[in-house]
């Protein structure tokens, strides 16, 4: 199986991913994408450091998958 | 290997943390150690093993962990020369996690029955040990609240800084760096996130001119910055007898 690398995406503010990692399977790369999304997300939305996440995945350069997270508040008084 | 090498670590720890005579120390380098070496990343005592032995660390990093049943690894505590981490298996007899090495390990076993006789010939070193237990026991309070209340740099940060502090009392601390010898996964499963999110507080942490990782070993950049980050109280893990 080829390297998945997982760059990250923060209020549009790129943080790349030159390493990357091994997965048996895509439902792993799913799942290791949808997690690292939702923790960063609940940090930066709770610190208030980003309120979009964009976890873009790719096997070696080509896209494979992208989990979008956003922020939505309504004040409604 | 010398038997005065063997408990050095542990000797240099009790020295700072508890009021220690010469006749435990003396009763210390006389236990019968059995010294084996481990290769990285293998078990010592598995969850759901009885135990008949405690192991003492002499060389190399531990860790102790548990695994749910969907396969997720949580690190509970990282070990470091002088401590012995499966002490309570003295009282409690099926390990209910798992002790493993980090790095190749030189590792000395102390049975337990020679244990319970040393703790009845020497009250004081009973004492001692009990201590230790309980120290371990607010450290892992301390981990709790890390993993559960702090966001992901700062739980970073608090656990570079704990075990700065440990391998400041067996003078394992050159300069500005010190080892650390944990893989992006491991980092993840001691902080409950992911390789990759890991990966990105590692890299925060290094932009932001805290610390730098290379290789096992992290470089403090910046003092201030990084107890500021970790909220750092370092009460819980009473290094001096007073304490």
């Amino acid at each position: 199986m080829p390297r998945f690398h997982f760059h990250i995406e923060e209020n549009g503010r790129l943080i790349p991913d030159e390493e990357g990692q091994d997965f048996l399977d895509g439902d792993q790369v799913r799942k290791e994408a949808i997690a690292t999304g939702a923790s960063i997300a609940r940090d930066a939305f709770m610190t208030g450091s980003a309120c979009r996440v964009v976890v873009d995945v790719r096997e070696e350069n080509a896209p494979f998958m992208k989990v979008s997270i956003t922020l939505d508040v309504e004040e409604k008084a | 290997m010398s038997s005065d090498v063997i408990p050095a670590a542990l000797v240099k720890r009790l020295r700072t943390t508890s009021a220690v005579t010469d006749e435990d120390i003396k009763a210390i380098h006389d236990l019968p150690i059995s010294v084996r070496e481990y290769p990285a990343e293998r078990a010592i005592v598995r969850d759901g093993q009885k135990a008949t032995e405690c192991c003492l660390i002499i060389k190399g990093f531990c860790v102790r962990s548990k695994t749910t049943a969907e396969g997720r690894r949580q690190i509970l505590s990282i070990h470091i020369p002088g401590e012995i981490p499966d002490l309570m298996s003295l009282h409690l007899h099926v390990m209910d996690h798992e002790l493993s090495t980090l790095t190749p390990a030189t590792l000395g076993f102390i049975n337990h029955d020679t244990l319970r006789l040393l703790h009845r010939r020497q009250p004081n070193l009973a004492d001692m040990f009990w201590r230790d237990t309980l120290i371990d026991a607010a450290m892992f309070r301390e981990w709790i609240v890390n993993v559960g209340q702090r966001p992901a740099p700062a739980r970073l940060a608090h656990v570079i800084v704990e075990l700065r502090e440990r391998l400041k009392v067996i003078g394992r601390i050159e300069g500005n760096s010190f080892e650390i010898p944990l893989t992006q996964e491991q980092i993840g499963e001691a902080l409950g996130i992911t390789a990759v999110h890991a990966n990105r507080v590692i890299k925060q942490l290094r932009q932001d001119g805290i610390v730098a990782f290379h290789r096992g070993r992290v470089e403090v950049l910046d003092d201030d910055k990084l107890l500021e980050l970790a909220g750092f109280d370092g009460r819980y893990l009473h290094l001096s007898p007073a304490l």
